[in-house]
């Protein structure tokens, strides 16, 4: 990157809050998504909207490629310079700026821990409805970016269900401030789809969230099952009860294994081939009674140990386990991936059974840890990233995955979005017309496409040249119906 | 036929999306669509069509997986149909725009009308997915069909209440959810203002989960409606604050909300959508003395009788819409009054996805000057 432009930025935020650094750059050459990684150029930190917007000018005066980060939770490569120039790191706006409780609405700088706003409205009875697995790190500005869920948004909506209101950075530079504290679109919704954008329309530098009341009550309880199908089942049968659990999650029995033989420990049952941890919200006056429909739906589908946590220190343990269970992956190999895809709920257990049998065709070993009561698996596949061969079947592997799912009805991404790491499968869902018309309206919000560039959208299927590795919109089609189907799909 | 005042030669009248895509492709000149017609003198004026497009005969529910709480509609199925249709399931979408039964799902999208159950959410949270036709013929999705996705860009948000600017609503997926196990409605008339200003107040800081909260003046009357848990309605039945309650169950509610509705549509026009803040809302009326409104009053949504004098004050210090309003008043005041990057962002998106301005010409940000 030319000299002059670091000259500008630390013009902007001063030395240091601005790094060229070889050594420290490499913190950010990815986020959680650790098999993509390519260099920024530079990393800037601004404290303030107005600096963000000096920072994008300068980007845009240089033709450089920018883009915001947040923590660098993000399971995608949505914060990864995909092709060098300026992280725009807003770590450092991270201030509550109000909470109002008679509204019920938290105004937040970009760099505002997820955790911190329930902590924050706590003294109030309120709380922030979406809770990703990494609530304790990841940032609001990134939630907003990539629409994240987490596992109650089963029954409380995703991030996009609950921002009312953004001020965002311009591409060009520009503020703007989006919505209001209503959530009431005033012409086109510009705040609904700036929403899940993946940092690709606007750097996001204020968001106004809605807050929720506590409920009074909660209850959690954990059911051992001794199959899947079983457990599968299970959760099909709460939801068409019409109980909406405020989370639903299945966990497996390898990562019972795992879990249980970390710090994570929670006391689910080894002998289980799969336990749900299921939680329920709501008036104290009606929550045994739905605390015992869903023991008896469980004991219908022959779940062999069911616990209700008496306490919240029980509660807490049994979440624990859940949200610990990435962490504990650690202990059975090297390195992981967490798949992310959807599918209609119903077809859960022949998914469940697909993935198992693609599992040992790859010989890699899957856990799975997930919201069933939407459908959104988190197939984990564990590899050792020092073996090249494993890699190559990590990539194979999780191209079927993503073909299965999308092939019984589902979706690419529930919560992580598709970033770099799965763009070349968009064909999959998406016609060239769909992606026509998205890429029409991303050139709107950023017309010169350095705003976070290379994301998102396919670009090994345009390719004339078709080389090995690389998969054409057609041929991923093709490979999807092959999955459906089970045979060659004609044509 | 006439639309919002503007003659229309001819209609189209498709039975399928892909006749949708047939006929918007072929035809050469502006378009406007049109689902019951019952919001059509909704948005800025309509500029001069060749045609219109009906979409009632896209009226077929694709597909229903009670089991998934998911249902596939075309664009032109009627709201009171789907919801009998899920009712059978003992489901149901918590959707009761003021239009009624009788408007088309795409319809309801198009101008994202609302209800009483704004208080539990709009129409935008229940889109899973949709397909759009655009101006050139050609046919586009986004989303899905399952309750959870991130996958590409959510254009769905844009399309709903893009009054079909942006291309023609043909296909949607909806999450549906369960029925309530119970109901109840109540309502309370106070004497005045001030002590309507406090009962809602008070409503509000109780530990209540209303699915509905409407307050209407000038008579200071509040109706607030419970759904979920029967033990849990009940429950909160008995926690409404001290006042001269009058209680309905589930089979004698609906009269008390028919005339809301009733009373909705009796508002004196031109009515406006004063988006404020819920606490904000007590302030709004004192100060700008509607000769009649109605509240959202736990979303800070406030639907009152206006005068054009008026409405430029109102917007100095709110997002005011046009809600109802005769063509006349329409013409001189924009609907919107989008200002701004927000206006100029939205001017640009109607030209990326509708080039030659031929969906609903003047009907949106087309029809606004940003000022």
């Amino acid at each position: 990157m030319h000299k002059e432009v670091i000259r500008e930025l630390v013009a902007i935020v001063g030395d240091s809050r601005a790094t060229t650094d070889e050594t420290e750059l490499l913190v950010y050459e990815c986020d959680a998504l650790a098999l993509f990684r390519h260099k920024p150029d530079a990393v800037v930190f601004p404290t303030t909207t107005e600096e963000v917007a000096r920072i994008v000018r300068v980007a845009n005066a240089y033709g450089v490629p920018f883009l915001p980060r947040g923590a660098g939770t993000g399971l995608s490569g949505g914060a990864m310079a995909a092709e060098g120039g300026i992280i725009v790191e807003l770590q450092k706006m991270n201030r509550i700026l109000s909470i109002d409780p008679t509204d019920r609405i938290a105004v937040l700088q970009p760099g505002v821990v997820n955790q911190h706003v329930s902590q924050a409205a706590a003294r109030y009875g309120l709380y922030y409805a979406p809770d990703p697995s990494s609530q304790i790190a990841c940032s609001i500005g990134g939630n907003v970016a990539e629409n994240s869920g987490g596992p109650h948004c089963l029954k409380y909506g995703m991030t996009t269900n609950h921002v009312l209101a953004l001020e965002v950075v311009m591409a060009d530079g520009r503020v703007a401030r989006l919505g209001n504290a209503a959530g009431e679109p005033v012409g086109y919704d510009l705040v609904g789809v700036v929403v899940g954008s993946e940092g690709t329309f606007a750097i996001v530098t204020e968001a106004t969230v809605r807050l929720l009341p506590r409920p009074q009550a909660v209850k959690t309880l954990l059911a051992a099952f001794s199959s899947l199908e079983d457990s599968s089942q299970a959760v099909s049968d709460i939801v068409g009860e019409g109980i909406v659990p405020a989370a639903l999650e299945l966990v497996d029995r390898r990562t019972t294994e795992a879990v249980e033989a970390s710090v994570y420990r929670a006391g689910y049952r080894l002998d289980a081939a799969a336990s749900l941890l299921i939680e329920v919200d709501g008036f104290d006056v009606a929550i045994a009674e739905t605390v015992d429909a869903i023991v008896g739906i469980c004991r219908q589908n022959r779940s062999f140990d069911i616990r209700v946590a008496r306490h919240e220190e029980e509660r807490a343990r049994l979440w624990m386990g859940r949200k610990g269970a990435f962490g504990a992956m650690g202990r059975l190999s090297p390195d992981m991936i967490v798949m992310d895809a959807v599918i209609p709920r119903t077809r859960l257990p022949e998914v469940m059974a697909r993935i198992a049998s693609l599992s040992e065709e790859y010989c890699l070993p899957v856990a799975n840890v997930f919201h069933a009561g939407d459908g959104n698996l988190h197939p984990l596949i564990l590899f050792d990233s020092r073996d090249s061969g494993q890699v190559e079947r990590i990539h194979q592997m999780g191209e079927a995955i993503m073909s299965l799912c999308v092939g019984v009805g589902g979706a690419l991404s529930g919560e992580h979005g598709i970033g770099v790491e799965k763009k070349e499968f968009m064909g999959m869902v998406f016609s060239e017309d769909d992606l026509d018309v998205m890429r029409r309206v991303r050139d709107v919000f950023n017309p010169r496409g350095l705003l976070n560039p290379g994301k998102i959208f396919p670009t090994r299927g345009a390719c004339t040249e078709v080389g090995p590795g690389v998969i054409r919109t057609e041929e991923a089609r093709r490979r999807v119906d092959r999955y459906v189907l089970g045979t060659e799909a004609a044509g | 036929m006439t639309i919002d005042g503007v003659d229309v030669r001819r209609v189209f009248e498709p039975g399928s999306t892909a006749e949708l895509a047939e006929m918007i492709g072929a035809a050469k000149g502006p378009l406007a669509p049109f689902g019951s017609g019952t919001r059509l003198s909704f948005g800025n004026p309509l500029g001069a069509v060749d045609a219109a497009v009906d979409t009632r005969r896209l009226d077929r529910i694709t597909e229903y997986v009670p089991a998934d709480m998911t249902v596939h509609v075309e664009a032109g199925v009627r709201l009171g149909q789907l919801q009998d249709t899920l009712r059978e399931q003992n489901q149901m979408l918590p959707l009761d725009p003021w239009c009624g039964r009788e408007a088309t799902v795409g319809g309801i999208i198009a101008t994202n009308s609302q209800g009483p159950f704004r208080a539990v959410g709009t129409i935008r949270d229940w889109i899973l997915g949709m397909r759009v036709v655009h101006a050139d013929g050609r046919t586009s999705r986004t989303g899905g069909r399952v309750v959870k996705n991130v996958t590409g860009y959510d254009l769905a948000k844009l399309y709903t209440g893009s009054l079909g600017s942006l291309g023609v609503i043909a296909e949607v997926s909806l999450k549906v959810r369960a029925r309530y196990d119970g109901t109840a409605s109540a309502r309370i008339r106070l004497p005045d203002f001030a002590s309507a200003a406090d009962m809602i107040r008070a409503l509000r800081a109780a530990p209540l989960d209303p699915v509905s909260l409407i307050w209407t003046g000038p008579m200071n009357e509040i109706r607030i409606r419970f759904g979920e848990h029967a033990s849990a309605v009940r429950w909160q039945v008995g926690q409404l604050p001290e006042g001269d309650w009058e209680t309905f169950d589930s089979e004698s509610e609906p009269d008390l909300w028919d005339d809301a509705r009733a009373f909705y549509d009796r508002l004196p026009e031109p009515v406006v959508r004063v988006v404020a803040r819920p606490s904000q809302v007590p302030d709004v009326v004192s100060r700008f003395r509607p000769a009649a409104w109605m509240a959202h009053a736990g979303n800070g949504i406030l639907l009152m009788s206006s005068t054009p004098e008026q409405i430029p004050a109102l917007r100095r210090e709110f997002p005011v819409v046009l809600e109802r309003a005769s063509l006349g008043v329409r013409t001189t005041i924009p609907t919107f009054g989008m200002r701004g990057v927000g206006y100029e962002t939205m001017r640009r998106l109607k030209a990326a996805l509708d080039p030659e301005g031929r969906i609903n010409p003047g009907r949106h940000v087309d029809g606004e000057t940003g000022e």
